[in-house]
């Protein structure tokens, strides 16, 4: 009899921790994968977006922190990708259509920042741009020439690169809202584009009543 | 003792830096391979370890039902996409692969022998459909689940997975087919 209170407390103990490992390793059952993990990381932080220097298709160079005191839509790319990167620029084009255009440049700019320095230079950018119909002023097409600098952002989004073997790259995707200080707001899942739509006018009407 | 020593041996190899990252590098190997070779390490291992501590594990693992709850938990923690994902990327998650995977290996040996058929049937029978399920999450996904890992990867993992449950599909046919008159010969007097 005695021996059963031990094995009846193990048993008990060990519920309770399996139970505490999920809780835990889930972010209390929220995140199931790596990337909810670390959408709901970043939401929970809303780190600052670092002063990188972008360099944009029309060859101007400047740092982020200029952009700042408006809200900025971002999208991570790369012009040689072929799968994921144009569905998110086509699908980031559909929310450009239909944010009211009072708000557009005014409020809100967009800009689609390459993590492939190497490969794309301004002139790459600009035939990228005019692929997505962007105007290159109120939706920018930028890369981060320096690979610290570029590293530095990649890390602090959590947004993970890797080579597929083939000469490309597959990464996380998402359309990231940045506020007018300068701090993120919102990581929004690319295929919902009504979600996001709906998202950004939400924010733009709040700061209008402030 | 000699299992012991196997066992060490085994845990000293999965521990060597370079071959850890290759195995990690590789979706399949690192959930097919490597988490199964560290429980195994456990397992083996485990042999004087419970000799030595008998009394303890007598006492708060009287029924093996305590070792078995541990053990589904933590495989189950491990079969969560993120946990694969974050071992590769937080320091912290890996520890606790190597030192938690050995230790439900200890744990299922003592508790293997000591549950009752109708447990061990049951633990079975709660893998096979879970087994299936990651088959049919990573051959299915259309997205890339794991940040770490290619889509290509995550469905060589699912063909894995398939693999795993159909084996273990047939061996329950087997089981439930085959005579097995020898093992319960008072049942099998019924018609």
């Amino acid at each position: 009899m005695k021996r059963n209170w031990r094995n009846l407390t193990a048993t008990i103990l060990t519920v309770i921790l399996g139970c505490v490992l999920f809780y835990v390793g889930t972010d209390g059952f929220r995140a199931y994968t790596a990337e909810s993990a670390r959408t709901y990381k970043l939401l929970k932080e809303k780190p600052e977006f670092p002063n990188v220097t972008l360099e944009d298709s029309k060859g101007r160079v400047y740092s982020f922190s200029e952009l700042k005191g408006k809200n900025i839509m971002l999208t991570f790319i790369y012009t040689a990708c072929s799968d994921v990167c144009p569905k998110l620029e086509m699908n980031l084009a559909e929310v450009y259509q239909q944010i009211p255009a009072t708000y557009i440049g005014k409020d809100l700019l967009f800009l689609s920042i390459s993590f492939d320095p190497a490969r794309d230079d301004v002139e790459t950018l600009e035939k990228y741009r005019k692929a997505f119909g962007s105007d290159g002023d109120t939706w920018r097409m930028a890369r981060i020439a320096d690979q610290n600098e570029l590293n530095e952002l990649l890390e602090e989004f959590g947004v993970i690169v890797i080579p597929d073997g083939e000469g490309g790259f597959t990464h996380n995707s998402a359309f990231y809202l940045v506020n007018k200080k300068g701090y993120l707001e919102e990581v929004m899942d690319f295929t919902k584009i009504d979600e996001a739509v709906n998202t950004v006018i939400n924010l733009l009407e709040n700061e209008v009543e402030e | 003792m000699k299992q012991a020593i196997l066992g060490i041996i085994l845990y000293g190899i999965l521990c060597i830096p370079p071959l850890t990252n290759y195995m990690e590098s590789i979706m399949i190997v690192h959930m097919l391979i490597q988490l199964p070779l560290l429980i195994l390490v456990g397992w083996l291992i485990g042999k004087p370890i419970l000799r030595k501590f008998q009394h303890f594990f007598a006492n708060w693992n009287t029924n093996g039902v305590p070792g078995i709850i541990l053990f589904i938990f933590i495989t189950m923690y491990w079969m969560l996409p993120r946990a694969i994902d974050e071992a590769v990327s937080e320091w912290y998650i890996e520890l606790f692969k190597f030192i938690g995977l050995p230790i439900i290996g200890l744990c299922i040996r003592d508790s293997w022998s000591k549950i009752q058929t109708l447990g061990r049937s049951f633990i079975f029978l709660n893998y096979l459909p879970m087994f299936g399920l990651m088959a049919w999450l990573y051959i299915d996904s259309p997205i890339q689940i794991c940040n770490n890992y290619l889509e290509s990867q995550q469905k060589v993992l699912g063909w894995g997975f398939l693999v795993i449950t159909i084996w273990m599909v047939l061996y329950v046919i087997q089981a439930v087919f085959t005579d097995q008159s020898d093992h319960n010969t008072k049942k099998s007097t019924g018609t």
